[in-house]
Order: structure tokens, then sequence, then C-alpha cells
């Protein structure tokens, strides 16, 4: 018998299938589709962390006071983040110059941080204020402006404004060269920065020597972070031991129990994020695989109970040439049917699933969008293949069947 | 194809036998429908049928039929054939030392009661079972030597059957179920329909092709199933009982049909029956009880038409 007959046969069992058969072909659908749904959108959360990792500068690596052991957690700007170990450790002059002599950084500095009442046209807000080292600044940070300039060495009461400052806080739109308030001092906005989302567009960037006076337990040479970037991404990792190292002594630390600052990298914690999603997607994949096992198991059921029924007929075809191959193959051949229209209806599901999703979730995940083609080919794939491992069994049971009993069953 | 095949296809295209003029003309009869003049293929035997031409399929033309090498020798032949069936703790023999020769060409009746063994016996003979004791010899070999594929094979090729409850697939079309054994023997898909399309004329079900079995009515069904034996065009057709579900005016037409496949064909016919009636038809009928030969009595065909 050819291959096309056994396509055929097995389509036209399908086709004369119970509506038993269709209640198994929903398992199928239901299994591949959310495979299908969970991965791509795994796959396109993926994307979207990591369009706005690419944002994120690799080689810096940020000092902080305080040590805990969960450094990893939100990436974020530096002042913001909470120090989870409350201690009265500072970071001091003392060690920026110790670190300068580290032939792996590019440039250090160090910033302050704060929240601090902004007044503009009469209205008042509480907004973050970074001091930063405006030597260096705009060599370190990867932010951009979508007006004005980033600050330059020779500022002291200026200010460079996230976007969302600039447009939303206040009734009316700060612009570059407009004054704002701030602690009574007046400060001229020199640039406004392009919109990242997060909390990063509603901070505001002044030299340290400026925020030095506004800010109001700033002390001089003390610094809430130490911000280094190194010569290039692949150094970061030893770069960060050699700052532990180097910092350790300069602090008389001997025992890591006692240390009273973190090294958090921007790579790792852009690491550690990316391998956060792909362990959800893995996970939420593993719930959705037990669910094609289910499915499987249906078809296998479903296949058994085929067999069965389909005694008598077997044994009429057995009678008329058939050969146990043939009665095997169409077998299999229904089997794998049955997948291949439940991958197909599945990878519809899984279509509308991950765009459901995906639009609940509210993200503009453009980069991820609908379901890969790829991914699509593996969801029919795994759906056939799981539709002939399911229909084996039965199918060799089937072909084994001695004609004359099969011709006798009622 | 060889040259003798040529001239076959010749010798049958311009010298038409009238061979299957009667069998149409009894379809024709029977059928309810006009099909008036059935013209088409009248021309044609089933020697000259799509089918037989065919070089794919080892089963010969019914010219060729002559399978065994002369009369002498039969076709099947059973030697103190036993047929046990264990029953929890008891064993209980269907058949007990059937010594039978069957030789080409016959019509035999194998009459019995039910429970005689006789069913077993047609198994047998089908190659759809194997003996416990004894042998079957199909064509001088012993079928419990060959592998089930050669089972198959033989069966597909050289036996037609026809069953008491017609066994059609149900999800099959009248033509899907006819050229099914075709499919088994990979015949190419356009000779199949041909040889179909033909069939299905002889029985004169050519408007029902692509009807169910459940949209027909008992006869047609077999009918269907008696083109579906003549399919592959075996030299032995086997019938289990085949009038067994039918009204006697269908039960007659069938056995009508068969004994005029008989009589023109050439094919050897085996139907297993307690139907007395049949016996008419008969070359040679074996009366069976309790698992053992009771007699065999040689007839005369009765050829009075009915």
């Amino acid at each position: 018998m050819r291959n096309s007959t056994y396509l055929k046969m097995a389509l036209n069992m399908l086709l004369h299938s119970k509506l038993r058969s269709w209640l198994t072909i929903i398992g199928i659908v239901i299994g591949v589709g959310s495979v299908i749904g969970i991965v791509s959108l795994g796959d396109a959360m993926q994307a979207s962390v990591q369009s706005s990792l690419s944002d994120l500068d690799l080689t810096k690596i940020t000092i902080s006071p305080g040590y805990t052991q969960a450094s990893s957690n939100m990436h974020g700007p530096p002042g913001m983040r909470e120090s989870g170990a409350s201690t009265d450790s500072e970071l001091t002059k003392d060690d920026i110059a110790a670190l300068r002599g580290l032939d792996s950084i590019q440039y250090i500095s160090g910033e302050i941080s704060g929240s601090e009442k902004v007044k503009y046209a009469g209205q008042t807000a509480t907004l973050s204020i970074t001091g930063v080292d405006p030597q260096v600044w705009k060599y370190m940070t990867t932010l951009k402006t979508q007006s004005g300039r980033l600050l330059e060495p020779a500022d002291k009461y200026v200010a460079v404004i996230g976007s969302s400052i600039a447009s939303e806080t206040y009734d009316h739109d700060i612009g570059v060269n407009q004054v704002i308030t701030i602690n009574n001092k007046s400060v001229r906005v020199v640039g406004v920065l392009e919109e990242k989302g997060e909390g990063d567009d509603s901070k505001i960037y002044m030299p340290i020597d400026g925020a030095l006076n506004l800010i109001t337990d700033a002390k001089k040479d003390v610094y809430d972070t130490i911000t280094v970037k190194a010569r290039s991404e692949d150094l970061v990792d030893s770069l960060m031991d050699d700052i532990v190292k180097k910092l350790m002594v300069s602090r008389h630390i001997i025992q890591e129990d006692d240390r009273d600052f973190s090294v958090t990298a921007s790579k790792s914690m852009a690491e550690s994020v990316t391998e956060m999603l792909s362990s959800m997607t893995l996970f939420l994949g593993a719930i959705a695989a037990v669910s094609l096992l289910v499915g499987s198991v249906g078809i296998a059921n479903t296949m058994f109970t085929s067999v069965l029924e389909k005694t008598k007929e077997i044994g009429t075809m057995k009678a008329i040439g058939a050969k146990n191959r043939d009665i095997l193959m169409i077998f299999l051949f229904n089997s794998a049917m049955v997948g291949f229209v439940g991958g197909i209806l599945g990878i519809m599901l899984g279509w509308i699933v991950s765009y459901g999703l995906q639009s609940m979730m509210g993200g503009d995940m453009t980069a991820g969008g609908g379901v890969s083609i790829s991914l699509m080919i593996e969801g029919l794939t795994l759906a056939i293949i799981i539709g002939v491992i399911s229909g084996v069994v039965p199918a060799y049971r089937a072909s084994k069947l001695k004609p004359v009993d099969a011709l006798r069953y009622e | 194809m060889t040259l003798t095949e040529i001239i076959e296809t010749f010798k049958t295209k311009l010298n038409p036998s009238k061979t299957m003029d009667s069998l149409e003309r009894t379809a024709n009869f029977y059928d309810e429908s006009e099909n008036g003049s059935g013209e088409s293929d009248s021309g044609e035997d089933l020697k000259s049928n799509p089918y037989s031409n065919s070089a794919t399929v080892a089963v010969k033309s019914s010219e060729a039929t002559r399978i065994t090498l002369n009369e002498k020798e039969p076709l099947i032949k059973l030697t103190d054939v036993w047929k046990i069936y264990q029953m929890g703790e008891v064993e209980f023999a269907a058949l007990k030392g059937i010594d039978l020769e069957i030789y080409e060409g016959e019509f035999l009746v194998v009459l019995g009661p039910s429970g005689s063994g006789k069913s077993t016996l047609m198994n047998l003979l089908g190659c759809l079972d194997l003996p416990s004791k004894g042998t079957v010899f199909l064509n001088s070999r012993d079928i419990s030597e060959l592998a089930e594929s050669e089972l198959a094979r033989i069966r597909g090729q050289m036996i037609g059957f026809i069953f008491q409850s017609f066994n059609l697939i149900p999800t099959l079309n009248t033509m899907g179920n006819v050229i099914l054994p075709l499919e088994f023997q990979e015949e190419e898909p356009e000779k199949a329909r041909q040889r179909g399309e033909y069939l299905l004329e002889i029985v004169g079900l050519s408007d029902k092709k692509f009807n169910l079995p459940s949209q027909l009515s008992g006869g047609q069904r077999q009918r269907v199933a008696i083109a579906r034996s003549l399919a592959v065009n075996p030299p032995i057709i086997l019938a289990d009982e085949p009038t067994g579900n039918l009204d006697t005016k269908t039960g007659d037409y069938i056995l009508d049909f068969l004994s005029k496949l008989h009589e023109k064909e050439g094919k050897t016919i085996i139907i297993v029956t307690h139907d007395l009636d049949i016996v008419k038809h008969a070359t040679r009928v074996v009366y069976i009880r309790d698992g053992e030969i009771e007699k065999i009595e040689e007839r005369t065909k009765n050829k009075s038409e009915k």
C-alpha cells in the first residue's frame, strides 16, 4: 500500500470519526496552544527586556554603601535603590582615590542623590535629584537629550531634567533655559532628556558641586554611589573582583561578613533579569507541556478505543489483503493526523493566547509581536510527533490482531 | 507486457466474448433503477478489463487462472486438519481430522448446521487462521509455514471473500470499498478506478458509486461486496453464508451471479452455508457435522435458470 493511500484512509477515518476524536483533538489544541502561547509570550517579553537592556551601559559598575546579599534586585537608577542593609557606612573620596589605580577603569565618578522640593511656575513637586561629576558624566551616561545639552565641566547651578518633568509634572511645560527653583535656589535647565520609560523620566541631574548645596543631608566628599565605567564589557567581571579586593583593603575590612559596600554591574543585572525571564518562561512552558502530555494520553486513549471499535474492519481489511504493516500505517497516519490537525488549531489558539496576554500586560511588545514561523513549525512538528508516539501502541496492537479473531469481533 | 499478453488482449478486444452479457443482464434485470443499455463495457469481459493487463500484480487474468499444474492436483488440500479451541480448562475441537481436496474450477458447497465447524473450515480455507494440527496446502504450499505478510498477499491476490454480514468498510463509499483490495495491492489509482467502475457496472450499482454502505440496502451491500471480492480478479471466491442476511429474491440473484462466475469465468467458488437451497448450484457438496465430514456428494450442476 502506498503512503498516499495510507493518508487517504487515515483522512477518511478522521473525517468520519466521532465527536470523541474531536474532543481528543481539543486536548491537543489546548496543549499545543498553551505551549506556543507561553513560549511566544516569553520570547516577546525577552525581546522587550532585551531592547530596554540594550540602552543599558553594560560596562557600568555601581558601588553603593551597605552590603546586601540580594544585590540584583531591580535595575534602575542607583540612587533610587533601597539599600538592603541599613548601615552607617559611607563611600568617600578615599574610595575613589583607591580605585583610580585600577587599569580596567575608564571613568569613575561619585554621585549623590536625594529628593527635594522643586518649584516651577508656582507649583511644587518633590523630585529626585542626582548630583553627578560633570567632568565625566557625559561620557559615562547613556542618556541622551531631546533638546538642549548634557552637563559640561564648568556647570554648577544648572540641570538636565527627565522628559516627564518637562512635559507632565507641571501644568506648564519646562523648556531649555527656563529656571526652576530647588530649595529656594534657582537652577537653569540646560537639557531635557529623551523619554526612557520607567522611573528615569522624572529625575533631575545636576553637577555634584551644585547638588551638594541643594540636597539636605549631602556632605562634601561623601557619595551615595560610586559609578565606574569599565574599559570593555569583557573586563567587567574581573574588574568587579578587583574593586571588591581593593576596597576591602582600603577600608580595612578583613572578613567578608564585615563588608559594608556592595558592587553591582549592570551587566550582571541584565543577565539576571534575562535569566529570571527565561526561567519563568521555562516554568510556564513546563506547565503547558503537562497539558500537552495530558492531550497525548487522550490521543492514545481514543486510538485504543478506535482500534477496538474498528476490530471488525481491521479483520475485513486483513481478509482482503491488508498486511500487518498496512494496518499499522493506517492507524499511525491517523494519529499523526490527529496531531497535525490539533497542531494547526493549537497554533491558532497559541497565537490568540499570546496576543491576548501581551495586550493584557499592556506592554508595547512590538519586538515580539505574534508567533514566529519557526515556533509554528516546531509546534506543528511536536504535535505530529506526539500524535505518532501516542498512536504507536494502539496501531501496533491493531496490526497484530489475528484476522480470524478480528472478523469474529462484534 | 509479454507478447502473449498483447495477443491475449487483442483477441479479447476483437472477439468480445459474451461472457459478461448474461451477468449484466442479470444485474439489469435485478436493478430497480433503469440503467438501460449498459452497452459501454458490454463488449468486454473480465479478462480484458483494465485490471487484468496490469503487470504490477501477480494475479493472472482468468485465462491464466490455471494455477495448479494439472487437473489432478488439488488447489487446496487439507490433510487430517484439526482445530482445537481452548475454552478455559476445556478443549473444544471444532474440526476433527478433516481430509478434503478442492480442485480448480469447482463450485463447492460446504453444508452443515451451525456449530458444525464449517466457519472454522472456511477460515482455514481462506488463510485467515492456521490449523492446530494437520496441514492446509494451498497450491501445494503449507500455509502454516508462510509468514503473515505472505498469507496477506495470498488472501489479497488469490481469494475473494464474501461475508454473511457484508463487512464493508462503513466510512468508505461504494467505489472506495470495491477498489480497497486493489489499494492493498498497490494498483495504480487510475487503473483501480477503471476496474471499480467496471465491476460496479457488472453488479448494477454504477449509480451508487458515492454512496456509503449505510445508504444501501442489504442486497446492494452484498453486491458491493461481490464487486470487491472480484477486484483483484482472484481465482478463488470464498463465501460465508452469502445469502444469510438477504431475502430470497436477492439471495437468488447473488447465487446466480456466483454461479455464472463459476461457469463463464472458471472461478473456483467455495460457499459455506447451512442453506440446502444453495446445493443446486454446486458441483460438489461437503456435508459437515460436529467437526467431521459426514459425506461428500458429487453433483452435476443444476443448469435450470430460474
